[in-house]
C-alpha cells in the first residue's frame, strides 16, 4: 500500500510517502533528512513518540514537575504512561534531567524532569 | 527618576532572547521587566516537547527552551524585575512601573516591546447560549493544568484548531479526560501539520472543519454544546446543527498581541497583525520604541521568537551608536495571496529579514518581490499554509536603489 506521512519530528511537517506491506517497506520518497526517514520507517514498523507530562511535588515552589521520556518510546504506551504519572509524587529540590521515576512499562523507559522546582520554605 | 540604557518590556521568550543579544552587543545597563512571578513566561507551561530545533538542535519541552535563556540571563547578571506591571509607556520613553514597592518611574534610551499576546475569548467570538462553568480559553486550561494541578474536566470539547488547542487535547487524554473533538470553523487547520498528527491522529480523536459551536447549554457546570456545519459562505448549513455532551469547552480562537501600551506611547498598529508597524529593524514609529516576539506578531514556533529578539536588537545597538541612517521611507505593498508583511516599511536598506502569512492554504506558489519593473527576488514553495510563517531575507545589495517593494504569492 501507499501512504502519505507528515513527519513529526521539526515544525517542517515535511509530506514523505511511503510504499510498502505490513512491515516490509519497498519506497520512501519525498524525505529531506535522515530523520524524516526514519520517523516513516518507525511509523510502519513501530511509532515511537516522546511523552511529556507532569507529576506531583513535594515541598516545592510549583505543584507539579513537567517531565518527558528520556528518549522516544512505542506510542503504544502513551496513555499507560499517563496512568503512571498521574500516581508518582516526588520531592523538592529537582533539576532538569534529573529522573523521576524509573522501568515504566518496559525496563529502559525512564522520566526526566524538565523543570526545575525549587524547595519551598515553610 | 533613574535611566537605562535598554529597557525591555516582558521576560518571556523575546524579552529573555532581547536581552541576551543586548549583552553580547555590549550594552550594559539593561532592566528586564516582568509581569509574572517568574522568567520564561508562556514556555512555563508549555511542557510539550519540540521546542529549540532551529536553536539547539534538540528537541525540548518550554520550560527546558526558557531555562536555557533563564541561565544566561543570571550567568550574565542582567538585572530583572518580577511581580513588575508596566501601566504607562510614554512615547519619550519612560515607563511607570507597579510592584510590591508602590510606584517607580524608569526613563530608557530604547524600549524594546515584548509582551507576548494573550487569546481571544468566547466573548470575541460571541458564542451564545448559557453561561456556565466549564469554558476556559486553550492557554489557560494549559496553564491550570500543567502549573497549578487543577484539572479543568473529564469530557471535552475542543473549539478552534490553533496549536495550543491541539497540544490541549493530547494533554487532556493523556490526563484521562475523554476530548470528544475538535470543531474547527474555517475549511483547514489553523494548527501545525506536525500537531494534528501527533495530538489529534494519534489519539483517534476527530477534527471537524467547517464546523462550530453554535449554542451552549447548562446550569451551574457546561452541561453540552451544539455544534453546526458551516457552508462556503460561513453560514449554517440547515439540519447539520448536534448536540454533543460535555462537561468542558475548550477554545482555541486565536491570539492577539497585547499593544495596549503600546498604542498609549501613540504608536501606529497594523490592523492586520495586530502589533505595531515597524521598520526592517523592529523599530515602530516611536524612535527607539522596538518590538519583538508575539506582541509584534504572533508566531508559531518560539525558535523564530528568539531570532526575531537577536535580530531586532542588531538595530537597537545601531540606534544607540547613531548608526541608523535613514533613506526615504518605501511602504511595502502587499499583493494577491498574502495576508500580512513585517517589517511594513523600509527605511535602512540593510539586510532584512521578512515574516509573511498566506491567505489559504496551496501548492507550488512562488512569492516575488519586486521593484516596479522587475523581480528582485523569487522564492517557491511546495505547499504554504496559514500556519506557517515564511521568513525569507533580502540583503541589502538586492534592495539596494530600489523605489517601490511589492510582493506577492502566485500559483507556478
Amino acid at each position: 500500500m501507499k501512504r502519505e506521512f507528515i513527519c513529526i519530528i521539526c515544525p517542517k511537517g515535511c509530506r514523505i510517502s511511503a510504499e510498502y506491506e505490513g512491515t516490509d517497506i519497498k519506497n520512501i520518497i519525498g524525505d529531506k533528512c535522515l530523520k524524516g526517514k526514519d520517523y516513516v520507517k518507525n511509523e510502519i514498523t513501530n511509532p515511537l513518540r516522546i511523552f511529556t507530562g507532569s507529576v506531583l511535588v513535594e515541598n516545592g515552589d510549583f505543584p507539579l514537575v513537567s517531565v518527558k521520556t528520556s528518549s522516544p518510546i512505542p506510542k503504544k504506551y502513551l496513555k499507560k504512561i499517563g496512568e503512571i504519572t498521574r500516581r508518582i509524587k516526588v520531592e523538592a529540590p529537582i533539576e532538569i534531567g534529573q529522573v523521576v521515576a524509573k522501568n515504566l512499562v518496559s525496563e529502559d523507559i525512564n522520566l526526566i524532569a524538565t523543570r526545575k522546582v525549587n524547595i519551598i520554605n515553610k | 527618576m533613574p535611566e537605562k540604557e535598554v529597557i525591555i518590556i516582558g521576560g518571556g521568550a523575546a524579552g529573555l532572547a532581547a536581552a541576551v543579544a543586548c549583552k553580547q552587543k555590549g550594552i550594559e545597563d539593561i532592566l528586564i521587566i516582568e509581569r509574572g512571578d517568574y522568567l520564561g513566561g508562556i514556555l512555563n507551561q508549555c511542557i510539550h516537547d519540540g521546542f529549540g530545533l532551529e536553536k539547539f538542535h534538540t528537541s525540548l519541552s518550554g520550560p527546558e527552551y526558557a531555562q536555557k535563556y533563564i541561565n544566561q540571563v543570571m550567568d550574565k547578571k542582567i538585572p530583572f524585575l518580577l511581580n513588575s506591571m508596566v501601566v504607562n509607556l510614554t512615547p519619550q520613553k519612560e515607563v511607570i512601573v507597579v510592584n510590591n514597592n508602590g510606584l517607580q518611574h524608569y526613563r530608557a534610551k530604547v524600549i524594546i516591546l515584548a509582551m507576548g499576546c494573550r487569546e481571544r475569548t468566547r466573548g470575541a467570538i460571541g458564542i451564545p447560549g448559557a453561561r456556565p462553568a466549564g469554558i476556559y480559553t486553550a492557554g489557560v486550561a494549559q496553564e491550570l493544568i500543567n502549573l497549578k494541578d487543577y484539572m479543568v474536566g473529564e469530557k471535552i470539547v475542543i473549539l478552534g484548531s490553533g496549536d495550543i488547542g491541539l497540544i490541549m487535547a493530547r494533554r487532556l487524554t493523556l490526563e484521562g479526560a475523554e476530548v470528544v473533538l475538535v470543531a474547527e470553523k474555517l475549511p483547514y487547520s489553523s494548527g501545525l501539520p506536525r500537531n494534528i498528527n501527533q495530538c489529534l491522529y494519534d489519539f483517534d480523536i476527530p477534527l471537524l472543519l467547517s464546523h462550530t459551536v453554535v449554542d451552549i447549554e447548562g446550569n451551574g457546570r457546561l452541561s453540552g454544546v451544539t455544534i453546526a456545519q458551516l457552508g462556503k459562505r460561513g453560514g449554517i448549513i440547515p439540519g447539520s446543527k448536534r448536540k454533543i455532551v460535555c462537561d468542558t469547552l475548550l477554545l482555541s480562537v486565536g491570539l492577539i498581541p497585547e499593544n495596549e501600551l503600546s498604542r498609549e506611547a501613540g504608536i501606529v498598529l497594523d490592523p492586520i497583525t495586530g502589533g505595531p508597524q515597524v521598520d526592517e529593524r523592529g523599530q515602530t514609529g516611536v524612535p527607539g520604541i522596538f518590538a519583538c516576539g508575539n506582541v509584534l506578531q504572533v508566531h508559531d514556533i518560539v525558535d523564530n521568537v528568539s531570532l526575531e529578539a537577536e535580530y531586532i536588537v542588531e538595530g537597537v545597538t545601531e540606534y544607540l551608536e547613531g548608526r541608523l541612517t535613514r533613506e526615504p521611507e518605501i511602504k511595502i505593498e502587499l499583493g494577491e495571496g498574502l495576508r500580512y508583511v513585517v517589517p511594513q516599511k523600509l527605511i535602512y536598506r540593510k539586510d532584512t529579514i521578512f515574516s509573511f502569512r498566506v491567505n489559504q492554504p496551496g501548492e507550488k506558489k512562488i512569492l516575488i518581490f519586486e521593484d516596479g519593473k522587475k523581480a528582485i527576488k523569487k522564492k517557491s514553495f511546495p505547499r504554504v499554509n496559514p500556519a506557517e510563517m515564511i521568513r525569507v531575507k533580502l540583503s541589502s545589495a538586492e534592495l539596494e536603489g530600489i523605489k517601490i517593494l511589492k510582493v506577492k504569492l502566485v500559483s507556478l
